[in-house]
């Protein structure tokens, strides 16, 4: 085990070290953030002079070291444009898209587990099947569409929830801030948890088909004992990965909707960015997310490694094997 | 009797989400009543904008969204633009020129920073010469570069002596921040004379204004002002019909007008400064014939594309000018929309067959939607347009910086901007020695009815010469809610004094 998380935790630098890097040159081929600075009037020399102050004129090698030496001390830098130091920002707006991104996920998994179950424990009928009909179409529609719908319906028809924004004063009055959220976490969750239940219903019915549930009944074990004892325990292990995609999926779902419902979360802050060629911001912003994604599954991983041992005893085995040969 | 347990599981999972929504839907109820009551108990006033600042300092960004929000409102200038485009004193009580027209002496109001520093003759200083230093990127400082030197007389007196003398430099002055020297980094603080002081910025959000309680001048009719930020129009429009702003300050799309009358919005219509312009690179061939340039302009039915964009609001004028500056000519028929004319033209300067061009147009705004147009329109007379669309920064850096284009689609945004046709190194490139001269002696007239007439002849010239094509002047149109009062008509140059703004 401590082999494997040695070997898994250098794949997970690798992997972040060539995403710095990726998005380090492409930044720079794609933009040229002086121009997003100045206007219609400005001479060569003012633009030379903006370029110098951000230090884009430098060789890029020259810009990506010193992007890296500010890097391994933990510092993302200042925006080009609001001076404003990135890493501050990046907390700040997690105080809108982590609890939205929370709560999706959680309202998710509340609405995905029940559907996904009993559309597989009523496959054979007609509102088993429409269930999985349902939760097929609900996967399908784009997230910002549902929003929208939402918003019509319920913001501008009916006038319950707002349109979008958050309280200027954060999560100092947390019912405002829930308040705010209810539509975009309910956008997100319908979406997500109908991509989610599909998961569930095909777990749930190779559980249901397996030979140890049917040992266990025959046993004499009740229908909710066999599951729980042993068909959750077998069907948790692949649903964790599925867990961890689906969390970072309700994350980059969350940074899209955000532009929908007017939230000032990391969504914003990322268009904004690249509407403004804003490296710094960017690169933060997607580093952070990148981090995100890398990490949820290097914790799935090592959690599922944990929970079966099956998996452990396979590489371990494998290892044996080799060897002896 | 086993087949309902799994009912159970079912029935547990659904009673935890209805809890959640309940839950939600609690918060909801008890937050909605009392931010109500705040919004009505401080009389402030929610303005929506798509215009956020890239940055809170005038000198750093050439984004028109810091005028919207700071100037007049947080800082002063020596002087005042007014709605209707006349300078008036402001922090500058009174203004002495010399004979020759070269040195400015200002006696300044008695004023106090939002910090509580007089305001001294230093800061002016200060604020005029980082103004135009070698950091500033500010979008003025080219005008203001006429400075030649700057004075401290004594604690409330400033003189200011110019290189040669220049008639608009207090009308210039008006855009000019006077800052605190104290203050140190203002990209994300302020500290100015205005009548309201920065109380909260959260980018990507909101900046909120509060009331100055010790300001020098009158007082503002509302208790504080929020500019709310939306990068999303639909979000915007959204935020306007539920309530959650108070007025919008810019509204691009007239589409949605109609519903907003019928809701009893109040639409208002007044003037801006943004000119829709097809730019010709008039260095090359076939733009370097003003032939060819009129036949074009004559070939485009501006009338049909203004309802198109506009819904027929908006202006056509015939020049860079449009009806708020002190040289406006109409000149809407100077080059008629006149298809045989156009040939005619065409003919004259030897493309009977017509020509193949390419428009770069910037995916921003309505641009690539004109594009469309234009090049339906220039069929007509056998002149084939290719559409190239790019980005924002790839426009500064081939059209604006390179120069390396044909024609080009682009709003100019600023007031007296008619300047940029004095200079031939500009990026369309129009050269006329007279327009020139007449623009340079403008500058240096001794009198405003001198600067007006030589501007104006000019203005004639350029639209004479057809050096671009004009299509249309934007309107400016803010929607405002039942019982918001006093919110300025015109846009000039994005100016946006909040002070008078009421709501019932």
């Amino acid at each position: 085990m401590t082999r494997y998380l040695l070997r898994r935790t250098g794949l997970l630098l690798l992997a972040f070290a060539l995403a710095v890097t990726i998005l380090f040159v492409v930044l720079r081929v794609l933009g040229n953030p002086v121009f997003a600075l100045i206007s219609v009037g400005a001479t060569d020399a003012e633009i030379a002079a903006a370029a110098a102050r951000l230090g884009v004129d430098r060789p890029i090698h020259e810009q990506y070291f010193a992007y890296i030496g500010q890097l391994l001390s933990f510092d993302l830098g200042q925006s080009f444009t609001n001076h404003l130091s990135v890493g501050d920002e990046i907390l700040r707006r997690l105080n809108v898209t982590l609890p939205l991104t929370l709560l999706a996920f959680t309202l998710s998994v509340l609405i995905a587990v029940p559907v996904g179950f009993f559309a597989a424990w009523k496959s054979r009928t007609w509102y088993g099947t429409a269930f999985s009909a349902a939760s097929q179409l609900g996967g399908a529609v784009p997230v910002f569409w549902v929003g929208i719908l939402l918003v019509a319906v319920l913001s501008l028809g009916w006038r319950i929830f707002p349109a979008g924004g958050f309280p200027r004063t954060d999560w100092e009055d947390p019912g405002a801030a829930l308040y705010s959220l209810t539509l975009p976490v309910l956008t997100i969750a319908l979406v997500a948890g109908s991509d989610l239940a599909r998961y569930v219903r095909s777990a749930t019915l190779d559980i249901l088909g397996q030979q140890y549930l049917r040992a266990a009944r025959a046993a004499g074990q009740s229908f909710a004992t066999a599951l729980l004892r042993h068909g959750v325990r077998n069907g948790v292990v692949p649903l964790i990965s599925i867990l961890a995609i689906q969390l970072s999926t309700t994350f980059v779902g969350a940074v899209i909707i955000e532009r929908v419902f007017a939230l000032p979360g990391l969504g914003d802050m990322l268009l904004v960015g690249i509407k403004e060629q804003d490296f710094p911001s960017v690169q933060g912003v997607l580093l952070f997310s990148t981090a995100l994604v890398l990490v949820l599954g290097f914790i799935a991983d090592v959690l599922q490694r944990i929970i079966d041992p099956r998996l452990r005893d396979s590489i371990s085995g494998n290892r044996r094997t080799k060897a002896v040969a | 009797m086993t087949s309902r347990r799994p009912n159970r599981i079912l029935a547990a999972s659904a009673a935890a989400s209805a809890g959640l929504l309940v839950l939600a839907g609690c918060a909801s109820g008890g937050s909605a009543d009392s931010s109500g009551d705040d919004a009505t108990a401080a009389a402030e006033i929610v303005v929506g904008s798509q215009n956020e600042p890239t940055n809170l300092d005038q000198i750093f960004g050439g984004s028109s969204g810091v005028t919207e929000v700071f100037t007049g409102n947080v800082y002063e200038g020596l002087f005042r633009i007014t709605d209707d485009a006349e300078v008036e004193p402001l922090l500058a009580s009174e203004t002495e020129v010399s004979d020759d027209g070269l040195v400015y002496t200002f006696t300044l109001a008695d004023a106090a920073f939002h910090s509580g520093e007089e305001l001294t003759a230093d800061d002016v200083k200060y604020s005029l010469e980082r103004f135009v230093g070698e950091e500033s990127i500010a979008a003025r400082k080219s005008q203001l570069s006429v400075i030649d030197h700057i004075d401290v007389v004594d604690d409330e007196t400033v003189a200011v002596t110019l290189k040669q003398p220049s008639i608009s430099f207090t009308y210039n002055l008006g855009y000019v921040w006077i800052v605190n020297e104290d203050a140190g980094d203002l990209t994300t603080s302020s500290d100015g004379t205005g009548p309201y002081a920065l109380a909260d910025y959260r980018k990507g959000d909101s900046i909120t204004l509060d009331v100055n309680e010790d300001y020098w001048g009158e007082a503002p009719a509302n208790g504080g002002v929020v500019y709310q930020y939306y990068a999303d129009p639909t979000a915007l429009n959204n935020a306007l019909l539920t309530g959650a702003v108070d007025l919008v300050t810019s509204q691009s799309n007239p589409d949605s007008l109609g519903e907003f009358e019928a809701a009893g919005f109040e639409i208002i219509e007044g003037t801006s400064t943004t000119k829709e312009l097809l730019a010709f690179n008039d260095r090359l061939a076939p733009f370097d014939d003003a032939n060819v340039r009129k036949a074009i302009y004559s070939a485009i039915d501006r009338e049909k594309l203004l309802d198109a964009i506009w819904d027929g609001r908006g202006e056509l004028i015939g020049s860079m000018v449009p009806p708020s500056e002190p040289w406006y000519l109409d000149l809407a028929d100077n080059n008629p929309y006149d298809v045989q004319l156009a040939e005619q033209l065409l003919a004259d300067a030897g493309y009977a067959d017509g020509f193949t061009f390419t428009i770069d147009t910037p995916d921003s705004g309505v641009h690539s939607t004109v594009a469309e147009f234009l090049k339906s329109e220039l069929a007509k007379v056998g002149v084939t347009v290719e559409i190239n669309i790019l980005t924002d920064d790839e426009w500064y850096q081939k059209v604006y910086t390179d120069k390396d284009f044909e024609a080009t689609l682009q709003g100019h945004v600023n007031d007296r901007d008619i300047n940029f046709y004095g200079n031939p190194d500009f990026y369309w490139g129009y050269d006329n020695a007279d327009v020139q001269n007449w623009l340079a002696q403008s500058e240096a007239a001794s009198s405003v009815e001198e600067q007006t007439e030589l501007i104006a002849q000019a203005n004639q010239q350029i639209s004479d010469d057809a050096a671009s094509v004009w299509l249309y002047l934007n309107p400016q149109l803010r929607i405002a809610a039942e019982g918001v009062t006093g919110v300025p008509e015109n846009g000039l140059n994005s100016l946006f004094y909040v002070y008078d703004i009421t709501k019932a």
